[in-house]
C-alpha cells in the first residue's frame, strides 16, 4: 500500500510504500539526511519532527535521546521509522549534511619543481622525397629522445595532425618515457595537475600549473561517502554489505571529486584537457575504495591492504574527468590503516630529516600518529571515534559555520567564538577540548569526568550544552590518542620530556588551544613552542608529489622505513587506556 | 562489630580498594564469619551501588574496572573457604566469552568477564581474536551457560552471526545462550542473528545473564 509523505521543510511530497524505512525514503528523493552511523540507530543525527501523522512508539536509543533533551516527545530518529501511514514531517537543518567546509590554514613548503609532465613545442621537418623518414622518428628526433612509448591511437592520428598542423605541434611527455598526448601548437596552452586529499569526511583539492608549480585555485567538498558511514570502518562494512556497494562508494567519491574538477576548472577558464596529471592522497580505506579494489582484506585481523605502492594509472582507467590520458599518482599506503595520507604528511612535514625525537600526530577519526627517534620512522593508527569531528556529541557538528570553535573563560563567563562568524549552532572538536578544560579547571567536572551539578549538564548557549555522555566521548577519544602517544614513547625508551616537539596534522588547524589540549591530557606537557601545527600535511604532501618527481622516489622509499605498531594487540593496552581516560595533564 | 565490617566491605567495593577489599575479605575467614552473609550482606551491596553509580553517570570505565577487581579480589579470597567448608555457594553460571576472530579488540570484553566474575558467575575467558569452533569446544568441555561474545568492528560483528548458525547446524543450539556485544552490535542486530541477549554495557550484561538464568532454572 503506498502512503504519502509530506515534507514542507524541503518542498516535497514522496510516495512510499507501507513498510519502507523513512530515512531511506527520503534520501531516496534527495534529501541530504546525516546517516553517519550507517542507518544504524547510533548516532541521533537524522531526527525528524512529526507534524502529522501516526507517531510510532520510542525505541530505547530515542527514549535516552528524550532524557537527555535532544529529541522532543514528536521527534524520532528516521532510520528506525518504519513507514505505516501518511505522514507530514519536518526535517531539521541540523539532521542534513550542510555543504562547503571551512578550511584551515595551509602551511606551504617549498620544493624544487621536478615535473613528471613536460610539454614541448616543436617544429618538425616537413618530410622530403630524398629522405622519406618516418614521422615519428622525426618527431623523436625533435625531440632529442631515442625511445618514447606512445599509444597506437596517438600514433594512429600522428600523419593526419602533423599535417593539419602545419608540422608545429604541442607534445606531451610523461616522466621522459611516453607520449601521452599531442596537439597542434595553435591549440598550445598552459598545463595543469590536480593535488586530491582524500579525506574521510572532507575532499580538497588544488588546481596546480604544473611548468611553475603554482597553485591556482583550490575546491572543497564532504566525501559523499559520509552518508553511508562515518569512519572507514563502517564505510568497508557498507562495501561488504551487498554485490554493488562497494561500486556505489566508488561512484559516490569519484562524482563528488569531479564535480569539485569541473568547478574549480570552470572558474578559472581552464579545460579538463589542459590537466595530465592527478595525485591522489588518502588512507588505506579510501584509496582502496577510489580505485575500486576490494577491501575484505582489511576488515579482519591482520587488517591488511592490497596495495601499498602503484604503478600510474590513467585518468581514463581511473575515471577522473580530465584528459583520458593524465597520469593518476597515488601517494604510497604505509600498512595496514596507516595509508597514503601519513606517507604524504611524513613527507610534507621532513620529519624523517629532522635530527632527534618527534612525534607527528594526524588527529581524525583514526588517529595516526608516528614517532621519529634516531633513524627509525614507527607508525600506529588508533580508533579515537568521530567525537573530535563533532559526531556522537549531542551538540556536536563539523567545522561548518556556525560551530564553535574557541571558547574562553572571561572571568567565570564563557566566551565563545563560532565559524564565519555566525550564529553559534554547535561545537566542533577545538570547542569542545576547550569546554572540558574549562569545565575541569572551573571543577564543574571532575578529573574522572563526572559533570558535578545534579542537572548533569552543562549549559553552553541557548540550545548548546554537554550531556554527560558527550563528556565520556570526549574522555574515550583523548584516551585513544594519549595511549597510543604513551606506548609508542614508551616501547621506544623515550619519556615525554625527550621529545623535540610535536607535529600535529589533521583538520584541527590552528585553531587547536595547546594549553587546552595538555590539561585534559591529550597532548604530553612539553614546551608550548614545541607544539606545531601543519594542518591539511596529507594535501601539502599531495602537492608536493604533484609537483616532483624527486619527492615520489623519497615518499616510496620513507614508507619502507616506516615499521608499524599494532596498539590493541599491546599488553599495556588496556592498562594504560584506562589510566588515560582520567582528564589531567601528563605524566 | 559485625555490620560495621559489612558496610566497610560494601565501601571498600564501591571505592575500588583492592587491597583493602582483599583484608577485609581475610579478616573474615580468620574470625570465622558466615562467608555467605559476608558475601550477601557485605560485598554484593558494594557492586550493587557501583551499578547505580555507573547508571547515574558519576561512574566511568576506571571506576567500574578497579571495583570489579576488588571485588576479584575479595572472592578469591572467599571461595577457596567455602570449598574447603563445603558450603555450596549459589553459583549464578557459566559463561565462556571472548572476542570474536579477526578482531583484536578486548577491553569491552575484559570488562564484562570481570562484572560477571565479580558478580559470582563462573568465566571462562578465551581472550581475543579466537577461532569460533573454540568458543564451542570450550562452552562444551565446560557445560556453559552462556557463550558471550564480543566484536568492536561492524566488520567482525558477522562473527556472532556465523557461531549462531555453527550452533544450529551441529544441534547445539539449544544447549547455550549465546549473548553478544560490542560498540557496533545493537539490539536489532542481536534480534536478526537470533541470540538470546544483547546487552549495552558491562552492568547491563550482567543483569541480562541474571535474568536469563533465572528463567533457565524455572524452566527446569
Amino acid at each position: 500500500m503506498a502512503c504519502t509523505i509530506r515534507v514542507p521543510s524541503h518542498r516535497k511530497t514522496i510516495l512510499a510504500q507501507k513498510g519502507e524505512v523513512l530515512a531511506e525514503v527520503l534520501r531516496r528523493a534527495g534529501i541530504p539526511l546525516v546517516l553517519f552511523c550507517n542507518q544504524r540507530g547510533l548516532c541521533g543525527k537524522c531526527s525528524v519532527e512529526v507534524i502529522k501523522g501516526k507517531l510510532p512508539a520510542p525505541a530505547e536509543k530515542e527514549k535516552f535521546l528524550w532524557k537527555q533533551k535532544i529529541l522532543s516527545r514528536n521527534q524520532r530518529l528516521s532510520c528506525l521509522f518504519e513507514i505505516k501511514s501518511d505522514l507530514e514531517i519536518g526535517v531539521p537543518f541540523r539532521s542534513t549534511v550542510q555543504e562547503v567546509p571551512i578550511l584551515p590554514a595551509l602551511k606551504r613548503t617549498s620544493v624544487s619543481i621536478y615535473p613528471a609532465v613536460k610539454k614541448y613545442v616543436l617544429g618538425i621537418p616537413r618530410p622530403r622525397i630524398s629522405s622519406p623518414e618516418s614521422l615519428f622518428e622525426l618527431l623523436l628526433d625533435g625531440l632529442g629522445e631515442k625511445h618514447l612509448k606512445v599509444s597506437p591511437s596517438l600514433l594512429g592520428e600522428l600523419a593526419s595532425m602533423l599535417e593539419k598542423a602545419k608540422y608545429k605541434v604541442v607534445v606531451i611527455i610523461h616522466r621522459d618515457k611516453e607520449i601521452i598526448d599531442l596537439r597542434p601548437a595553435t591549440e598550445d596552452s598552459p598545463i595543469f595537475g590536480l593535488a586530491i586529499d582524500a579525506g574521510t569526511t572532507t575532499l580538497v583539492m588544488e588546481l596546480v600549473e604544473l611548468d611553475s608549480g603554482k597553485t591556482v585555485d583550490s575546491q572543497a567538498a564532504f566525501n559523499a561517502q559520509a552518508s553511508r558511514g562515518a569512519d572507514v570502518i563502517s564505510r568497508i562494512t557498507y562495501a561488504l554489505s551487498g554485490q554493488e556497494k562497494a561500486g556505489e562508494l566508488r561512484t559516490l567519491v569519484l562524482n563528488t571529486l569531479n564535480r569539485m574538477i569541473s568547478q574549480v576548472l570552470e572558474r578559472n577558464n581552464i579545460l579538463p584537457s589542459s590537466v595530465y596529471e592527478i595525485v591522489v592522497s588518502g588512507n588505506t580505506v579510501m584509496n582502496h575504495l577510489l580505485l575500486g579494489v576490494p577491501v575484505h582484506s582489511l576488515a579482519v585481523a591482520p587488517y591488511q591492504a592490497v596495495f601499498s605502492r602503484l604503478p600510474y594509472f590513467s585518468a581514463q582507467e581511473t575515471g577522473f574527468a580530465v584528459h583520458p590520458e593524465a597520469r593518476v599518482y597515488v601517494s604510497p599506503n604505509v600498512k595496514s590503516f596507516v595509508g597514503g595520507d601519513i606517507a604524504s604528511g611524513l613527507l610534507a612535514s621532513r620529519l624523517d630529516r629532522l635530527k632527534g625525537n618527534f612525534l607527528f600526530i594526524d588527529l581524525g577519526t583514526n588517529g595516526e600518529i608516528a614517532l621519529k627517534t634516531g633513524k627509525s620512522l614507527i607508525a600506529t593508527s588508533t580508533a579515537a571515534g568521530p567525537a573530535f569531528e563533532g559526531m556522537n556529541i549531542s551538540c556536536g557538528m563539523p567545522a561548518l559555520a556556525g560551530a564553535v570553535y574557541k571558547v574562553e573563560d572571561v572571568s567565570g563567563k564563557l566566551k565563545l567564538r563560532a565559524l564565519a562568524g555566525k550564529p553559534a549552532r554547535g561545537v566542533c572538536g577545538t570547542g569542545l577540548i576547550d569546554l572540558i578544560a574549562i569545565f575541569l579547571k572551573r571543577g564543574e567536572i571532575s578529573p574522572r569526568g563526572a559533570i558535578l551539578n545534579r542537572e548533569k549538564r552543562l549549559h553552553i548557549a541557548k540550545g548548546i550544552s554537554l550531556t554527560q555522555d558527550d563528556i565520556r566521548q570526549v574522555q574515550l577519544a583523548c584516551a585513544a590518542i594519549k595511549t597510543g602517544i604513551r606506548l609508542m614513547l614508551k616501547r621506544n625508551g623515550l619519556r615525554e620530556a625527550e621529545l623535540d616537539g610535536v607535529y600535529i596534522a589533521g583538520a584541527f588547524g590552528n585553531y587547536l588551544n595547546i594549553e587546552n589540549s595538555m590539561r585534559i591530557g591529550l597532548l604530553p606537557s612539553i614546551e608550548e613552542r614545541r607544539v606545531i601545527f601543519v594542518g591539511n600535511s596529507s594535501l601539502a604532501g599531495a602537492r608536493q608529489l604533484l609537483v616532483s618527481l624527486k619527492e615520489r622516489e623519497r615518499v616510496e622509499s620513507l614508507i619502507k622505513k616506516v615499521s608499524y605498531r599494532t596498539l590493541a594487540s599491546d599488553p599495556l593496552f588496556q592498562d594504560h587506556f584506562v589510566k588515560a581516560l582520567e582528564l589531567k595533564s601528563w605524566p | 562489630m559485625k555490620e560495621e565490617m559489612l558496610e566497610k566491605m560494601a565501601r571498600a567495593i564501591v571505592d575500588g580498594q583492592r587491597a583493602e577489599a582483599e583484608s577485609l575479605a581475610r579478616e573474615a575467614v580468620m574470625n570465622r564469619l558466615d562467608l555467605l552473609e559476608v558475601i550477601e550482606r557485605g560485598f554484593v551491596p558494594g557492586i550493587q551501588k557501583v551499578g547505580e553509580l555507573w547508571e547515574k553517570g558519576d561512574y566511568f570505565l576506571p571506576e567500574l574496572i578497579s571495583s570489579a577487581e576488588s571485588m576479584k579480589a575479595a572472592m578469591a579470597v572467599i571461595q577457596p573457604e567455602l570449598r574447603r567448608a563445603k558450603i555450596d555457594a549459589p553459583s549464578k553460571g557459566k559463561a565462556v566469552i571472548g572476542t570474536v576472530e579477526g578482531d583484536i579488540h578486548d577491553i569491552g570484553k575484559n570488562l564484562v568477564a570481570s562484572m560477571l566474575q565479580a558478580h559470582g558467575f563462573e568465566v571462562h575467558d578465551l581472550g581475543a581474536d579466537i577461532k569460533l569452533g573454540k568458543f564451542i569446544d570450550k562452552a562444551q568441555e565446560t557445560r556453559a551457560d552462556f557463550i558471550c561474545l564480543s566484536a568492536l568492528l561492524t566488520t567482525t560483528m558477522l562473527g556472532q552471526k556465523r557461531l549462531i548458525e555453527m550452533l544450529k547446524a551441529s544441534g547445539l543450539r539449544e544447549q547455550f545462550m549465546v549473548l553478544v556485544g560490542g560498540a557496533p552490535v545493537t539490539q536489532s542486530w542481536a534480534d536478526d542473528i537470533e541470540a538470546d541477549g544483547y546487552a549495552e554495557n558491562a552492568l547491563a550484561a550482567v543483569s541480562l545473564a541474571v535474568r536469563l538464568m533465572e528463567r533457565k532454572r524455572a524452566k527446569k
